[in-house]
């Protein structure tokens, strides 16, 4: 089923961060919101979230940093329960072991509390928590940048291998491309609170129509070498 | 020529830097990539003379690293700057500790080529955006005059598009001014388009010293591998038909 | 674990010895012959030299500081609190006496200051900034500037001489409590609700907050689960703090409701000179200080293991 919103919107301190916003989102997508810092794609991220939730789908949410997302005062099962409480469903140890095997951290000991783990683990925990109800949309908010490259990078190949063979859409919010080039098929461009460009991922390298894509698009890595 | 040679160094019974041996000369780029923990903070702690050594020597031009007195450029822009002074009080303040003075020219130059309107000086951090926040502290680094400058993670608060930009004025000043950097950072990516040459710390120990080209092509070690193939995985580096 | 609970006794310890010799130095050293001060007490006449110098010795008092100052320690450590300089009695009866006063005024206190400020600071936090928080805040304001005894006294005046609903002097009977431990508990609350509140609203801005909100976790669960914890820790580091508070609130009450206990017990000794009495409620208190302290730190690493250790 194809999720759907619509004039979503935001204000804050009587200034519009978020323009009225539509947006459709195919089972499965893979989807970039990219943008500069400030240009309201975390804002439209959680915009989304909020609508959709409560047209009833299934959204779950990924923060930049296990800090943003676990509570340092409460044991990992602590939150593992809480979040499947929070869908509404039982506990179910098998589930709980196949997101852990999936994600490579079946080592964890639930005993400990958050900062008992590694960065790296935690938010691999924090992704596995996400997927506990098969949700329709994940959305992942800069989900790499607390991370080491090379924590993040398996980090991210871990999901896309568990998303693969599944109908749950993906939207990735990073302010660098370059990430999210090499992942989603379609782009969204983002500026002053508006969607400025929604485009196929390979159409949007290869000839960005505002200077604000044609920014990122430059600068979308550090280093380009011959094949 | 910046020298570590041989540098050690413990907290309490812990080693965070095992046997540091490196040299950047004058005018140079030494970027220094590993992961968090892995003693890039030490390091830089270390020539700055702020934690003391087990072993070995530190030294600019021959003469002990003190001399030289470096500059450093912090990661988190605005908590570098005091939150109640003016950043032109703030980047003032290492020359009036010296008794020294800067025209008013010299200085509208420097902002000039950082992209940051003199007038701008006159605000407070909070009042500036990080991206000119971490400009006016490379312009703090540079008014000290010091041939040495430290980079502790220096853009990693920034956003690609504006790191990249960030970077290369960094990269041009250095080419008109000619001090000798050297940049720690998690990102290869920016270590690869930037510097001369890159050093890989893992748990405190260099894992290789490489030229950054060579470096580009094939790591030598294999954990220089993984950090060369993340930065693919990631989108920091990328092949082009 | 071990190590830090062992740290923790070690304080303890120094803590206790320090205030032993704290005290014993300050009255060794006060004004005025301590020996003359007591027969005084004693016969209640003028009293010749001679006698004068037989009750110095006999008190211990002609030995030297630190002979003297063994003298009181070595028993002391076996719970032996020594004897009353005065009536010659051992101290430890009275002195249990006298607590087994105080310690339910201040824990009933303690319990109204509780029943008070907790549900007015999650009232108030309810909406941050609203009349019912700023009443709440500003009742707390003004309960923390009213003097106890200026309290106690309009306590008195209104429920016992104008309502007459309840006893206000003495401690015959149940309701005699009533009046102390409001006006002690009125106080607690005051200085609880600001810090209850300020808990509450630092716990709620927890950067992890908005995230678990998100995850569908009820208000409901997120009150009990994450900011309650959260803001017990800063409340249970005033709550150390807040004892010696209670403790010297309920020696005051005690004096402006003609209540027996360890306030009345103080000020006798005091004016009798009967050093081993003052001495010991000194001891008890510090004692009774230190062993909560240290009940507070272990539930303080039991809700946070980090501290105390690196990760802190």
């Amino acid at each position: 089923m194809t999720l759907s919103v619509s004039g979503l919107s935001a204000v804050r301190s009587g200034r519009t961060i978020l323009f009225p916003t539509s947006l459709e989102i195919e089972p499965g997508a893979r989807i970039g919101l990219v943008g500069a810092s400030g240009s309201g794609k975390s804002t439209l991220g959680h915009a989304l979230i909020d609508t959709l939730r409560a047209q009833g789908s299934c959204v779950a949410h990924v923060p930049q940093s296990p800090d943003e997302a676990l509570d340092p005062l409460r044991r990992m099962a602590f939150h593992w329960r809480e979040a499947e409480t929070a869908l509404g469903l039982p506990h179910d140890a098998d589930r709980q072991q196949a997101l852990f095997r999936a994600l490579k951290i079946e080592t964890g000991d639930l005993r400990k509390r958050p900062w008992g783990w590694s960065r790296g683990m935690q938010q691999r925990f924090v992704i596995a928590m996400a997927l506990i109800g098969a949700p329709n949309l994940l959305v992942m908010d800069e989900p790499t940048s607390a991370l080491d490259p090379i924590v993040a990078a398996r980090t991210m190949v871990l999901l896309e291998d568990y998303l693969a063979a599944r109908d749950t859409a993906l939207v990735l919010i990073t302010h660098d491309l370059g990430l999210a080039a090499g992942r989603v098929t379609r782009l969204l461009v983002m500026n002053a609170g508006r969607i400025i460009e929604d485009r196929p991922t390979s159409e949007l390298l290869a000839a960005p129509r505002t200077t604000q894509a044609a920014s990122l698009c430059a600068h979308r890595n550090w280093l380009a070498l011959p094949c | 020529m910046l020298r570590l040679s041989d540098v050690n160094v413990k907290f309490g019974k812990t080693p965070v830097l095992r046997d540091v041996s490196m040299t950047l000369p004058a005018g140079q780029t030494l970027a220094v990539v590993g992961e968090s923990g892995a003693g890039k903070s030490t390091l830089i702690a270390t020539i700055l003379g702020l934690t003391k050594l087990d072993k070995g020597l530190i030294t600019w031009a021959n003469v002990p690293i003190k001399a030289c007195r470096p500059s450093l450029v912090m990661q988190e822009p605005r908590a570098a700057f005091n939150p109640v002074l003016s950043l032109r009080r703030s980047i003032l303040e290492p020359l009036s500790a010296k008794r020294e003075v800067i025209s008013e020219t010299r200085l509208g130059q420097l902002c000039d080529r950082l992209e940051l309107p003199l007038e701008m000086l006159d605000r407070k951090p909070r009042e500036v955006s990080i991206g000119q926040a971490q400009r006016a502290g490379i312009l703090r680094a540079l008014i000290a005059g010091s041939p040495l400058i430290l980079f502790d993670e220096p853009l990693s608060a920034l956003d690609a598009v504006t790191q990249k930009h960030t970077a290369q004025l960094i990269a041009d000043l250095q080419t008109e001014l000619g001090f000798a950097a050297l940049i720690v950072t998690h990102d290869l990516g920016y270590a690869a388009a930037f510097s001369d040459d890159i050093a890989v710390l893992r748990e405190g120990r260099i894992e290789e010293l490489t030229p950054t080209p060579a470096f580009v092509q094939n790591p030598q070690s294999d954990y220089g591998q993984e950090l060369r193939a993340a930065a693919f995985a990631l989108g920091a580096l990328e092949y082009v038909a | 674990m071990t190590r830090s609970l062992l740290g923790l006794f070690l304080r303890a310890f120094v803590v206790l010895t320090g205030t032993a010799l704290a005290t014993f130095t300050l009255l060794w050293n006060a004004p005025g012959d301590p020996a003359l001060a007591i027969a005084m007490a004693r016969f209640d006449a003028v009293v010749p030299a001679d006698v004068i110098d037989l009750v110095r010795a006999e008190a211990g008092l002609d030995a030297g500081f630190w002979a003297a100052f063994r003298g009181w320690v070595v028993p002391l450590i076996s719970g032996n609190f020594g004897n009353s300089s005065v009536t010659g009695r051992p101290v430890w009866p009275d002195l249990a006496s006298a607590t087994s006063y105080t310690v339910p005024l201040a824990l009933a206190g303690l319990a109204i200051g509780l029943a008070i400020s907790i549900p007015l600071a999650v009232l108030a936090t309810r909406h941050p900034g609203s009349w019912l928080d700023r009443f709440a805040v500003g009742i707390a304001s003004l309960g923390a500037a009213i003097p106890a005894y200026w309290l106690g006294l309009l306590l008195i005046l209104l429920f016992a001489v104008k309502l007459a609903w309840l006893p206000a002097m003495g401690a015959t009977t149940p309701s005699h409590v009533i009046l102390p431990a409001l006006t002690l508990g009125l106080g607690v609350a005051a200085a609880l609700t600001r810090i209850i509140r300020s808990g509450i609203l630092e716990a709620r801005g927890q950067p992890f907050m908005p995230a678990l909100k998100r995850r569908g976790i009820s208000e409901h669960a997120l009150a009990r689960e994450h900011v309650g914890p959260h803001a017990a820790i800063p409340v249970i580091t005033v709550f150390g703090l807040e004892l010696a508070f209670l403790l010297e609130g309920a020696v005051m009450v005690e004096v402006i409701f003609g209540r027996p206990g360890l306030g009345s017990f103080l000020v006798g000794a005091i004016e009798a000179r009967d050093f081993p009495k003052v001495q010991g409620v000194v001891i008890l208190a510090a004692l009774l200080f230190v062993g909560i302290n240290l009940v507070i730190d272990v539930i303080y690493r039991l809700i946070d293991p980090r501290m105390g250790t690196q990760n802190a």
